[in-house]
């Protein structure tokens, strides 16, 4: 099933938050200060 | 996926991938400085503790010339660790940083070892090093941990941009190379027999999913 909407991840190597379009399969921007984008869900990788 | 090779030519043939392979980038001439021969051995012993190879310009000879050689390693392996002391010539730490910018470019992962007395040139003030010291060991599994977490957010984004399978396959690629996972050939598989792609994409793809054969024959061999 194709994933929808705005999300967000955190990259471990810069620490920065990457916010992605999921229905375009686009990244929109990275995060330049310290912590995450506001209003935007953040993803996480479901335990198998 | 387009490569250029150093000649700012694209690159028509197969790239070799080396999954969880990290390309030294120090001093290789002899004599070899006191304190980058301890560096490096206790750098080796704990890639190996954790499952990574060790690449550098000497490795194999192909016949081709040096700076071609070492791009084409670059570009198949997922990260670089540069080691500099202060008792090295400028041009070889120049080299070396040269070697560094590339790495950084081609995307692939890069931290810098220096020895306690050896300064880091203006340029690279913002390039992430790690001090040779008694925390060594320490500091070099926390950069190691963190690549294990790098690869689980490449496999994360690659799921997430499915919308783009460009982008997916890429991600999973580069996961591939941090972890070794072979279960990215059958995604990446499956991914390229469902969408359309063009010719230079398909040929990308499958230079990839070479690496599983010739991974392979390797194994058979041994």
């Amino acid at each position: 099933m194709a994933k929808k909407g705005t999300g967000q991840t955190k990259n471990p190597r810069t620490g920065k938050y990457v916010k992605i379009d999921r229905d375009k399969g686009r990244i929109i921007s990275t995060k330049k200060s310290p912590g995450p984008y506001k209003n935007v869900p953040v993803i996480r990788k479901k335990k198998d | 996926m387009i490569f250029y090779n150093h000649d700012r030519e694209v690159i028509t043939d197969f790239i070799s991938y080396f999954p969880k392979t990290c390309f030294i980038m120090t001093q290789l001439g002899l004599p070899l400085p006191e304190k980058l021969k301890t560096i490096r051995e206790d750098l080796c012993e704990e890639l190996n503790k954790r499952g990574f190879s060790e690449l550098d310009a000497n490795s194999s000879i192909k016949g081709r010339d040096f700076l071609s050689k070492i791009w084409r390693q670059v570009l198949g392996v997922p990260l670089g660790i540069a080691i500099v002391t202060e008792e090295m010539k400028m041009s070889t730490i120049s080299n070396i940083f040269y070697e560094v910018g590339v790495l950084n470019a081609l995307g692939k992962e890069t931290i810098v070892i220096k020895s306690k007395e050896f300064s880091i040139p203006s340029d690279f003030i913002r390039t992430e090093y790690i001090e040779y010291d008694g925390d060594f060991k320490e500091k070099i599994n926390k950069f190691l941990d963190e690549i294990d977490e790098l690869a689980d957010h490449y496999d994360l984004m690659g799921d997430e941009l499915e919308a783009n399978p460009v982008l997916t396959i890429d991600y999973f690629k580069r996961a591939y190379l941090l972890n070794g996972n072979a279960t990215y050939f059958k995604k990446v598989k499956d991914l390229m027999n469902k969408e359309t792609f063009d010719s230079q994409t398909r040929f990308g793809i499958k230079n990839f999913l070479a690496t599983e054969k010739r991974l392979k024959k390797k194994e058979l061999k041994k």
